[in-house]
């Protein structure tokens, strides 16, 4: 049958490799990492975590702020559980969606409970001497976190 | 590793006007619970027969916030204490991102050129491979 444009696909072929070769890559890749986390061979993490109904990506010491009321109080230290995704400079562990809690662990303490700058809601009708004027305040809490450890037991 | 950012908190009232019956009632009954809650919030207490009765609270980057408790109940009063003391002194305006990083980047930030192959590996009729 001859050859046009359009009996293979435009995207390149991935031919896949052999499943043994493939799992015993992946028990050797799993072990390099392992031995990574094991030295602390690692420099600065950065994890993703939803918090909140949001994702954030953060590192250590850095801010993050809600626009919420958490029950702790200030200065209280938090673990943050429902961790997505940990990374370091040479390699990732990627969770489905979530990480173990035994693999991962967030710290995070409050440095700050405030209301936000006073939003107006105004609304008004032209011709219909209708107009409503409202000022909302929400309540912010001010989230600093302290650090993100890993422990080498992957599997 | 926490530090409170309030400094000072100085309640200004009159014993005599109708005004600070809140104020009072506050000082009465109040005033030693939220001391003894916040111990590192100095509370001043000072009856001046002046105007409106005020809470003057200071923090530690320099900025004074005052709050009118005039007709205002001792619970109120209480809870615009605890609102205060878990403030910090930074100005209440719109702020444009609700995060704030040093170190924006672990492995190294993104740009157009990662993830694609260098001009030294392609093959084509005009470019050599060195």
């Amino acid at each position: 049958v001859a050859k046009t444009s359009l009996t293979s696909p435009p995207w390149p072929e991935v031919k896949l490799p052999d499943p043994v070769e493939e799992a015993k890559y992946h028990a050797e890749v799993v072990q390099k990492v392992n031995k990574m986390i094991a030295e602390g061979q690692y420099g600065r993490l950065f994890a993703v975590v939803h918090f909140a109904s949001k994702q954030w990506k953060i590192t250590s010491e850095d801010l993050i702020m809600m626009d919420n009321v958490l029950e702790a109080e200030c200065g209280d230290r938090i673990r943050m559980e429902k961790v997505l995704l940990v990374g370091a400079d040479d390699f990732t562990l990627i969770g489905r969606p979530l990480l173990g809690k035994d693999l991962v662990r967030v710290e995070a303490t409050v440095i700050e409970k405030t209301e936000s700058w006073p939003k107006i809601n105004m609304r008004f009708w032209k011709r219909h001497n209708y107009q409503r004027k409202k000022i909302i305040v929400n309540p912010q809490t001010v989230l600093r976190i302290n650090t993100i450890e890993i422990f080498p037991c992957l599997s | 590793r926490y530090v409170r950012q309030l400094q000072r908190l100085q309640l200004l009232f009159s014993p005599t006007a109708a005004d600070a019956r809140g104020a009072r009632q506050f000082v009465e009954e109040a005033a030693l619970d939220f001391a003894r809650q916040h111990p590192d919030v100095v509370l001043y207490i000072s009856p001046r027969c002046g105007p409106a009765p005020l809470l003057l609270a200071e923090y530690l980057n320099g900025t004074v916030r005052e709050e009118l408790i005039a007709s205002k109940t001792s619970e109120e009063i209480v809870q615009l204490a605890t609102k205060l003391a878990g403030q910090s002194g930074l100005d209440i305006i719109r702020i444009r991102k609700p995060f704030h990083t040093d170190n924006p980047s672990v492995q190294g930030q993104w740009h157009p050129l990662t993830n694609k192959p260098s001009a030294l590996t392609v093959q084509g009729p005009r470019l050599q491979p060195q």
